[in-house]
């Protein structure tokens, strides 16, 4: 009898150690986000929710239990535009003697060689014609489809404190639904989707190394991308007319050919649309309004000029603001030309947020190629020191996101039966001695990975899922 | 002191109507000879022009003795303001494409324009097709946003181009064998380009005959599905319908009679003529279609194309009696169109007011907008441009550019502004070396 | 236009052998180098200014020509053009500039010159009469680098000629006027073109991949590689001063003895002020005389160019600032600047279709700042001193050469016609390409 108690026992210590579906984490201080800070409390996770949390929560028995003094926890982050979990559309190694840094991007990172465009991969390039040729549109695809959950820097931006990620199949024209992903590592793909299809990602331009000129497929102007894409809504308006009315009538009509790049785009119930320049933000939030979709920009690089919240507020469009603040050049000429436009963008762009959220603009953050902790923290950091107030920071890496995507019920926050996605830190997060002392997905524990040594290279991921 | 009073006071209530009153200038009217006087505005419209003029109440008052007056200048042909490429040259039919759509409002050649006089631009798609894409006239109106910029009532228009250039894809380096790395794009020739040319209107006739076939049903009470809008074919049907209006790049005359065929056949006339380098050899069959010709002053020997070009082609072409207008196709020449006009007096005899008329009331009535501008006439737009001199020489400087009876250009300001400019951005270079780790191998001079 | 070309044609015949002579009588002169003379009259002997006065008779024979109305000047100069070198821009065959190879000394443009280039005749009946032609660099092409090539320092010798002549040996007016040199341009200031348009560049305002370091090393091996070239050439002068046994000539070496000994003067395109710097301190070290040529910046510079009396050649005034931010006004003013640090200086409009412009182009600098006796100096006497020619050209004083344009006002006046042209001393039928096809055009039915 003894040693059966006993191998019980030692089995439920090894099932709580390897994986608690019930754990506690008591006498920290808590920032919901949702309401006021909590001085000291607990929150309680049961299989992958929060059960509760508050003062006083009660701590249901088997429940493993953290000791959380000297610990904050906040709600995990949320990378509102990301490529994370889909490792072909990483950014390519930056060449070298320059750094991941000072480099500027409209679109989430992806630089990849053409090699990633469908089209290209399948056969020799045939060259489009016109906006009725579509190689550069993917518009069913399903981020969640192509989750691969060893991506390595799944394990990279979880140190960082996020847990979730809004990834996006971000190629081409048309790239396909982003869907929203919690960062766990566990064998199945589908197990980290959170919503699969959260809006449709535009780009107007191929990045990358595809030079304008002639020889490439249409199109090649920005005006171009502009035409085509309207053409598409166009097609899509045209191709549900007489979907519809051969639904309500078949007999005597020919029947519309299927056109999966169409239903795609019926299906996404939002646009994202790059903007970095105040012009662009004109352009794009006109041009979405002409195409009668919800927008979400993203990119705005300007938004820090006194002329951004005003038009955005006109609008009503949320924005995502890139953490990936414009540089000065490293070792400049000193006779290169810097104009006044750009020493502006590097002086003023982390002032954006904080001009954003005094008029009132929903906004997110989101991270734009950046993975390392540290260049998170600076990240954030330099938007904080810049007038955005701490909360705030945190809220736009939280319940912000949660909101512009349709999801606030479920994440974004502490609150009872809410996602358990939690980060837990000493010290205050986005501070320069802060360390993130465990994050946690979907309820599963996580450590953060050891910082790189001085000098850069990424450190090695953990192995998840131990918990203390 | 008064003035300055009163531009302060105008300058706080921006959206009353501001009453200005230019006086004592010369002021070279274009349409109703030359005078000095003075103009008066009101609304944005000059209210009246005369050597003596009723002064209005509350009127800013913009004393130019000694200064000359002319209507805004026009440029025809202009790339300026976009963003972007101009050319969709992937394809050989661009007309989807639509310059409305990359306006740039913060292009500091705009402004540049402006301090050359220049208060209406014709911004054109590139030359790298045989039929490129839409187009449309802005006002310099610096400082507002794109929508702006736009010239309001001015109907749309499309680039086509001829000769040497679309053709250019269909000839890329390496030849056209087995090597070549890009691969040619229809058209290589001449040949080529009428064929596109005719075969996209082709297909516009048809689309036009499908979509009219559709509203007669529609109107006869049917519900009929309605066809698919196509963006290449739309504007194409709009040109078939005499709503949009084409503007031709083309040099020579083979190409330029050919062109002004093909238009017979489909049934509409080329508006512009653009470039038309060797438009005085046909002069009298472009004045035969009443299309208008917009051509450089002197430019010649570029491309072989451009062989025949002479400065005498203005005054040739102006004497068989096309509308001729003077553009720049630059974003640096934009700034010296009051000169390019000169140039047409001292090349072929033109007279002062017709050279004038070449960046001034001939643009405008190429691009249907001289009801609005082009010349300085009660109701007209007051659009306007002081100058210190006499504007036909390169001894002028423009001191003052109005749109719409707004002051948008004011050299004083401008270079008095210069200093606090400089040191607003040394402030900011300073911070941003102060924040930069200190380079190695230092700056400047070697050895 | 015609009927006067046939009957200066006849004059020309008539005068016999000297059709390099005549009286301009009753016009008002403008010497360049000295006030301009009312109402006086100009006789020209064998090519050459012999008298200038309110009282000149006509010797036996010398054809008379009434200049009532009308005002003299001296023949216009244009410091940079590829003149009789080039035709046709994008047609490479008819461009005979840029050649291949890093030092190319020995290259001469002036034997490479067509005469019967259709250029020639634009630009002299537009009244300039003489020019500086150069192997590379004035146009549109990269001289020998660009198009994937190897950078070339040296390009050859830049010659001045006069725009007439049968032969080039008839045009040429010196033996080589400069030896080309491009300087290594450190970073993008070195001329592959102007501001980085901000919608292509990003909004961090990059120029480009290069690092400051990287630039820097590529800058000192290129000057390595260009003054390892002089101290070469400078072994073989002395070799060849000294007759050292087993001395063998070489051609290049041979093409830069001139510039060693500081009879042939260097060209160097130089923008900015350091680049300016850069170029003075190397002919310091090297020992050679330079002329700056297309700066688009004087700043710091301006003084040491003063000081040091090193002329310069201003680029096309008519032309955009270097920067985004910068006075639309920047090049406009540029001359005014150049004349108010004291700093000599001559008009080059670097392409062959803007040629004729030349005067306009100092017109606009005299509109924001250049004082107008400067400008007119400036296409005439100061480039011909400049190439060392001031002894026979650019002004009307007896000894010179009859280089003359005959107007109808001020040549910098856009409206001014240039009734007559003489090139030493010929007058030159006022046609060309383009009144033969106006003729032919205005006449068509």
């Amino acid at each position: 009898m003894r040693k059966l108690v006993a191998a019980l026992l030692l089995l439920s210590a090894w099932a709580i150690a390897e994986n608690p579906r019930t754990l506690a984490i008591r006498n920290a201080k808590i920032v919901t986000v949702s309401g006021p800070v909590i001085g000291k409390g607990t929150v309680v996770v049961r299989n992958g929710l929060i059960e509760a949390v508050g003062e006083n929560a009660s701590i249901p028995d088997g429940a493993w239990v953290i000791d959380g003094e000297g610990m904050t926890v906040y709600p995990g982050l949320i990378d509102s535009m990301s490529t994370v979990g889909i490792p072909s559309l990483a950014p390519a190694t930056p060449p070298a003697g320059r750094g991941g840094r000072g480099q500027t991007t409209t679109t989430p990172a992806p630089t990849p060689a053409p090699a990633a465009t469908p089209a290209t991969t399948a056969a020799p390039v045939t060259r489009a014609m016109g906006p009725e040729d579509r190689p550069a549109t993917t518009s069913w695809v399903l981020a969640a489809d192509e989750i691969d959950p060893s991506d390595r820097r799944i394990d990279s931006l979880r140190s960082a404190g996020f847990t979730t990620t809004v990834t996006f199949p971000a190629r081409g024209i048309f790239g396909g639904q982003g869907s929203i992903i919690d960062l766990a590592s566990v064998g199945h793909a589908g197990e980290m989707v959170v919503a699969p299809a959260v809006g449709q990602y535009l780009a107007v331009s191929r990045g990358g190394g595809i030079a304008g000129g002639f020889g490439a497929g249409f199109p090649n102007a920005l005006m171009g991308y502009i035409a085509y894409i309207r053409q598409i809504y166009l097609d899509a308006g045209h191709y549900k007319l007489l979907k519809e009315a051969y639904a309500q009538s078949p007999r005597g009509m020919e029947r519309p050919p299927y056109d999966r790049a169409l239903e795609g785009v019926l299906d996404s119930k939002r646009i994202l649309l790059p903007a970095n320049r105040l012009v662009e933000m004109d352009r794009m939030l006109r041009f979405a309004a002409e195409l009668q979709q919800p927008a979400i920009l993203y990119g705005m690089r300007e938004a820090y000029r006194p002329e951004a919240a005003p038009l955005l507020k006109k609008y009503g469009s949320p924005v995502l603001v890139s953490m990936h603040w414009t540089e000065a050049p490293r070792d400049p000429d000193p006779e290169a030309y810097r104009t006044m436009r750009s020493l502006e963008n590097v002086d003023q762009g982390p002032a954006a947020p904080g001009l954003l959220q005094k008029a009132g603009i929903p906004f997110a953050l989101y991270t734009d190629g950046l993975d390392q902790p540290k260049e998170l923290q600076r990240a954030v950091k330099k938007a904080i020191d810049s007038g955005l107030a701490r909360q705030d920071a945190i809220r736009a890496l939280t319940l912000s996101p949660a909101e512009i995507y349709g999801v606030a019920d479920r994440l974004g926050s502490i609150e009872a039966g809410k996602i358990a996605n939690l980060v837990v830190t000493k010290g205050d997060l986005f501070d320069d001695h802060t360390q993130i002392q465990m994050i946690f997905v979907d309820g599963k524990q996580y450590k953060p990975a050891p910082e790189p040594p001085a000098g850069g290279g990424r450190g090695g991921a953990e192995e998840p899922g131990e918990s203390q | 002191m008064r003035k300055s009073w009163i531009v302060t006071l105008a300058a706080l209530a921006p959206v009353y109507a501001q009453n200005i009153v230019i006086q004592n200038a010369t002021i070279m009217t274009v349409t109703k000879g030359t005078l000095e006087g003075s103009l008066v505005i009101k609304d944005g419209k000059i209210a009246e022009v005369g050597e003596k003029v009723m002064m209005p109440l509350n009127a800013t008052v913009i004393d130019a003795g000694g200064q000359y007056i002319i209507p805004g200048i026009i440029d025809c042909h202009s790339h300026i303001a976009v963003d972007g490429s101009v050319n969709e040259g992937s394809v050989a039919v661009s007309s989807m494409v639509n310059i409305k759509d990359v306006i740039n409002p913060e292009d500091i050649a705009i402004y540049r324009a402006l301090a050359g006089g220049v208060t209406a631009a014709n911004i054109l798609h590139g030359s790298a097709n045989p039929i490129g894409g839409q187009t449309i006239v802005l006002k310099m109106r610096w400082g507002r946003d794109a929508q702006g910029m736009i010239f309001e009532g001015a109907l749309p228009g499309i680039k086509f181009a001829l000769g040497e250039n679309p053709k250019r894809p269909g000839n890329p380096p390496g030849g056209r064998g087995a090597t070549q790395t890009v691969p040619a794009r229809y058209p290589a020739t001449r040949m080529g380009v009428e064929d596109t040319i005719r075969e996209a209107l082709n297909q516009a006739k048809a689309y036009k005959a499908e979509w009219d076939d559709y509203a007669a049903k529609v109107a006869r009470g049917e519900h009929p599905l309605p066809p698919r809008k196509d963006l290449k074919l739309e504007p194409l049907k709009e040109v078939l319908e005499g709503k949009r209006y084409v503007h031709a790049h083309c040099y020579r005359e083979d190409e330029i009679l050919m062109l002004l065929r093909v238009a017979d056949d489909y049934g509409f006339k080329i508006r512009t003529l653009q470039h038309v380098l060797e438009g005085y050899k046909v002069a009298q069959e472009i004045a035969a279609s009443g299309t208008g010709a917009s051509t450089f002053s002197d430019w010649w020997a570029f491309k072989i194309e451009a062989y025949d070009a002479i400065p005498y082609n203005a005054a040739l072409m102006q004497k068989k009696g096309i509308v001729v207008s003077l553009n720049s196709d630059d974003d640096e020449l934009i700034r010296h169109l009051n000169t390019e006009a000169a140039k047409a007096m001292k090349y072929g005899g033109v007279s002062e007011t017709d050279a004038l008329a070449m960046v001034t009331i001939n643009p405008a009535k190429q691009l249907g907008i001289d009801s609005r501008v082009g010349s300085i006439e009660a109701g007209k737009d007051a659009d306007l441009v002081i100058y210190d001199k006499y504007p036909l020489s390169d001894y002028a400087k423009v001191l003052k550019v109005l749109i719409d009876g707004r002051v948008y250009f004011d050299r004083n300001n401008d270079v008095n502004g210069r200093p606090a400019k400089a040191l607003e951005k040394q402030k900011l270079l300073d911070k941003e070396k102060q924040s930069q780790p200190k380079p190695t191998g230092g700056r400047g001079p070697v050895q | 236009m015609k009927l006067l070309g046939i009957l200066i044609g006849c004059a020309i015949a008539a005068g016999g052998a000297s059709n390099d002579s005549v009286l301009i009588r009753g016009a008002d002169i403008y010497p360049v180098s000295s006030e301009p003379v009312k109402a006086a009259s100009i006789l020209v002997l064998d090519g050459k200014i012999s008298e200038i006065g309110l009282k000149v008779v006509a010797p036996k024979g010398v054809r008379v020509l009434d200049g009532k109305g009308l005002r003299v000047y001296p023949g216009m100069i244009d410091s940079g053009t590829n003149l009789g070198l080039s035709e046709i821009e994008l047609i490479r065959e008819t461009v005979d500039t840029g050649e291949l190879g890093e030092f190319m000394p020995q290259l001469r443009a002036l034997a490479s010159v067509n005469p019967d280039s259709e250029h020639f005749a634009v630009v002299r009946i537009a009244g300039i009469t003489s020019a500086m032609t150069f192997p590379a660099g004035a146009g549109n092409d990269e001289g020998g680098g660009g198009r994937g090539r190897p950078p070339q320092y040296i390009s050859g010798q830049a010659a001045l000629i006069h725009t007439f002549g049968r032969t080039w040996e008839e045009m040429a007016i010196s033996g080589p006027a400069a030896m080309y040199v491009q300087f290594p341009a450190l970073g993008p200031t070195g001329g592959r073109g102007g501001p980085v348009p901000e919608n292509v560049a990003g909004l961090a305002g990059e120029t480009g991949a290069r690092t400051f370091t990287e630039m820097m090393r590529t800058y000192q091996q290129e000057m390595a590689k260009l003054t390892d070239f002089f101290e070469e050439a400078r072994r073989y002068q002395k070799a060849k001063t000294a007759s050292l046994a087993g001395f063998v000539r070489d051609l290049k070496y041979e093409a830069m003895l001139p510039v060693l000994e500081g009879k042939l003067p260097v060209a160097i395109a130089a923008a900015t002020p350091r680049a300016i710097h850069d170029a003075i301190k190397f002919a310091e070290k090297e020992n050679v005389k330079i002329v700056i040529v297309q700066p688009r910046e004087l700043g710091s510079a301006a003084a040491e160019l003063k000081a040091k009396n090193i002329p310069v050649i201003l680029g096309r005034v008519l032309a955009l600032p270097r920067g985004q931010d910068e006075p639309y006004d920047e090049a406009f003013t540029l001359p005014a600047e150049a004349y108010k640090a004291g700093i000599k200086f001559a008009f080059g409009t670097f392409e062959n279709q803007f040629v004729r412009n030349l005067p306009y182009q100092a017109a606009t600098a005299v509109a924001f700042g250049l004082p107008q006796d400067e400008a007119l100096k400036a296409i005439t006497i100061n480039p011909a001193q400049i190439w060392g020619a001031g002894d026979r050209l650019g002004s009307i004083e007896t000894d010179k050469l009859a280089d003359l344009i005959v107007t109808t006002g001020d040549p910098l006046e856009i409206q001014t016609q240039v009734k007559h042209v003489f090139i030493r001393g010929q007058e030159i039928e006022l046609s060309s390409k383009q009144t033969r096809l106006y003729d032919k055009y205005l006449n068509r039915q």
